[in-house]
């Protein structure tokens, strides 16, 4: 009996410990944007909304939040559509182009996002759209498409396909078969394939920093380049807002849906 | 788009009819070709561009001399130590974050799926939270907490535990613990999506048969949880050796992979080295994972990727 004290108190201290691990460096981005001094420093010794005031009065991280509100928004949905049919497709029939999609779809996540960049920014540029919005949208897709299409093939997969016959015994063609008979059943889906497409977008830096011109940076290519020259609060501000935006993302999508069903969805 | 099957350019008919010969319904596959269509334009062709470059001539003006032959750039990958050091340092850094990344989220993702109620949606919670936020930002949040003057040496000092400050960052410990940090919610998430499909009657029925817990996880937990292992295990490996983030960030300079690749391509200019850079590097890779996939599989279980 004493002995399984002991492991049962080790394994709560074990996971606890993670469980700090794992929130900490969030927690010292959130508190540190309340910082009054500019050294970058945890825990703070004084507060102040210096940052947040300075922030607002800055157009550049303005601008790269618009940037990256575009990029997002365009990713989301061109990641959308093209993960939503091709899932569709081939819960339809998996036949060839099926066993050939799953993997061309999945290879792009292993591969270093810095080979991607690379890759792309070359092919961009021979093809004379390099630094447009449009070339770190299809780079983001790349990314945010195979989300979508995993998360949509499970929920495909537990669709009850004799709806869609019964919608065509009834006389449905096709797309109205699909808004009537399909759509109301995977919405939830869609809309949490949707919002991943869209925090995968609003994170990455690598390929948007490869790809991006002065005028099409996102937050975390500013980030980044700030960062690099020196450590700057003004990072940890942008950040909190991140981060509030992936919490209430969490929160949406978890009514949506569960957090189970995500967390098992992301994976 | 059916019916122009005839005004399709030659190359793409190739591609396209026995694709459409061996399906069984066309409607299908017309819902899968603009997903084909896509990853072939910009995935596959992105990449055979990269390969030709990687095999042409330098020009000091124009980045690569167009239409040339020459494999001067993979010559320089192998002969240039400066060139090679960063790609050992890489492998390196994945092997150990992912060895320590692998064994943490076994056991959190055990703990998830012990756990119930508020609990484990807290540690749910904690998993996808990091997992939604951007590298730069969870990195970056480690340079306060492991620099000479930060906060885990403020502590180790007050405890008496060390006489002068480390510098954990930047330095080597301060990427590998930026890098698992990175890659430990996907390694948690893919253990845990295969322990949560698990049978907990077969644990209890272990340890009735007399086994300790220890005992019980080791022989009954980690064979079931194989797959996700394996899953776990490639995620953090091919992550790691192509870290970028970490590297720059927490890293004293110049020694990953990704840095020393992005100097040759925006600082110098030197196109087809950075090229041939990259494919070695991927090949190296992917050629590691295949090997790393099958001696895992080996312990059991079948990866699922779809």
């Amino acid at each position: 009996m004493h002995r399984e004290t002991v492991e049962n108190a080790l394994f709560r201290a074990g996971y606890l410990a993670i469980l700090a691990f794992m929130l900490l460096p969030l927690v010292v981005v959130v508190v540190t944007s309340f910082a009054e001094s500019g050294n970058l420093v945890f825990p703070p010794e004084n507060y102040s909304l210096v940052h947040y005031r300075a922030f607002l009065e800055e157009t550049r991280w303005l601008s790269a939040f618009d940037n990256s509100l575009l990029v997002g928004v365009g990713t989301t949905v061109v990641a959308t559509m093209l993960g939503v049919t091709a899932a569709f497709g081939h819960e339809l029939d998996d036949g060839r182009a099926g066993q050939l999609l799953a993997p061309l779809v999945l290879v792009p996540l292993l591969i270093p996002p810095i080979i991607l960049g690379i890759s792309m920014r070359v092919y961009f540029v021979r093809a004379g759209m390099d630094a447009s919005y449009l070339s770190i949208i299809l780079a983001h897709t790349l990314w945010a498409t195979p989300l979508v299409y995993f998360v949509m093939r499970s929920v495909f997969s537990r669709f009850d396909w004799q709806l869609l016959d019964a919608a065509k015994d009834l006389g449905a063609g096709p797309i109205q078969s699909f808004v009537y008979a399909v759509l109301p059943n995977v919405k939830h889906g869609i809309f949490v394939g949707a919002l991943l497409a869209f925090i995968v977008s609003l994170q990455e830096f690598v390929m948007a920093l490869f790809l991006s011109s002065h005028s099409t940076k996102t937050i975390p290519v500013v980030a980044w380049e700030a960062l690099r020259q020196s450590l700057d609060p003004m990072v940890s501000v942008v950040s909190t807002f991140l981060i509030l935006i992936s919490v209430i993302a969490i929160v949406i999508a978890t009514i949506a849906t569960n957090l189970d069903w995500l967390s098992k969805q992301l994976s | 788009m059916s019916g122009t099957q005839s005004s399709l350019p030659a190359p793409v008919t190739r591609l396209w009819e026995p694709l459409r010969e061996r399906s069984r319904s066309k409607r299908a596959l017309l819902l899968m070709a603009p997903l084909l269509v896509f990853e072939l334009l910009l995935f596959v062709a992105p990449f055979l561009i990269l390969l030709r470059i990687s095999l042409m001539e330098g020009s000091p003006d124009l980045r690569y001399a167009d239409g040339t032959w020459s494999l001067d750039g993979y010559v320089e990958v192998f002969t240039n130590g400066v060139l090679l050091e960063p790609i050992i340092y890489s492998f390196k850094l994945g092997v150990a974050a992912t060895g320590i990344t692998v064994v943490i989220a076994l056991f959190y993702a055990y703990a998830i799926w012990r756990a119930d109620g508020p609990i484990k949606s807290l540690l749910l919670f904690s998993v996808i939270l990091p997992l939604l936020t951007t590298l730069v930002i969870k990195t970056y949040a480690f340079r306060p907490l492991l620099s000479p003057n930060g906060t885990l040496n403020d502590v180790l000092l007050a405890l008496n535990l060390v006489s002068e400050p480390i510098q954990f960052a930047p330095g080597t410990v301060g990427v590998i613990v930026g890098q698992i940090y990175i890659v430990l919610p996907y390694a948690v998430l893919a253990i845990y999506s295969v322990l949560s499909t698990m049978d907990w009657g077969l644990v209890e029925a272990a340890r009735d048969l007399g086994a300790s817990r220890p005992r019980s996880f080791l022989e009954v937990v980690i064979p079931q949880a194989m797959p996700g292992i394996i899953v776990a295990t490639v995620i953090s490996f091919a992550w790691s050796v192509g870290a970028y983030a970490a590297p720059g960030l927490l890293g004293a300079r110049d020694q990953a992979f990704a840095i020393e690749v992005e100097k040759r391509l925006l600082s110098n200019l030197q196109w087809e080295i950075a090229t041939a850079y990259s494919v070695v590097m991927l090949v190296l890779m992917l050629a590691s994972v295949a090997v790393l996939t099958l001696a895992l599989g080996r312990f059991g279980g079948e990866v699922e990727y779809a």
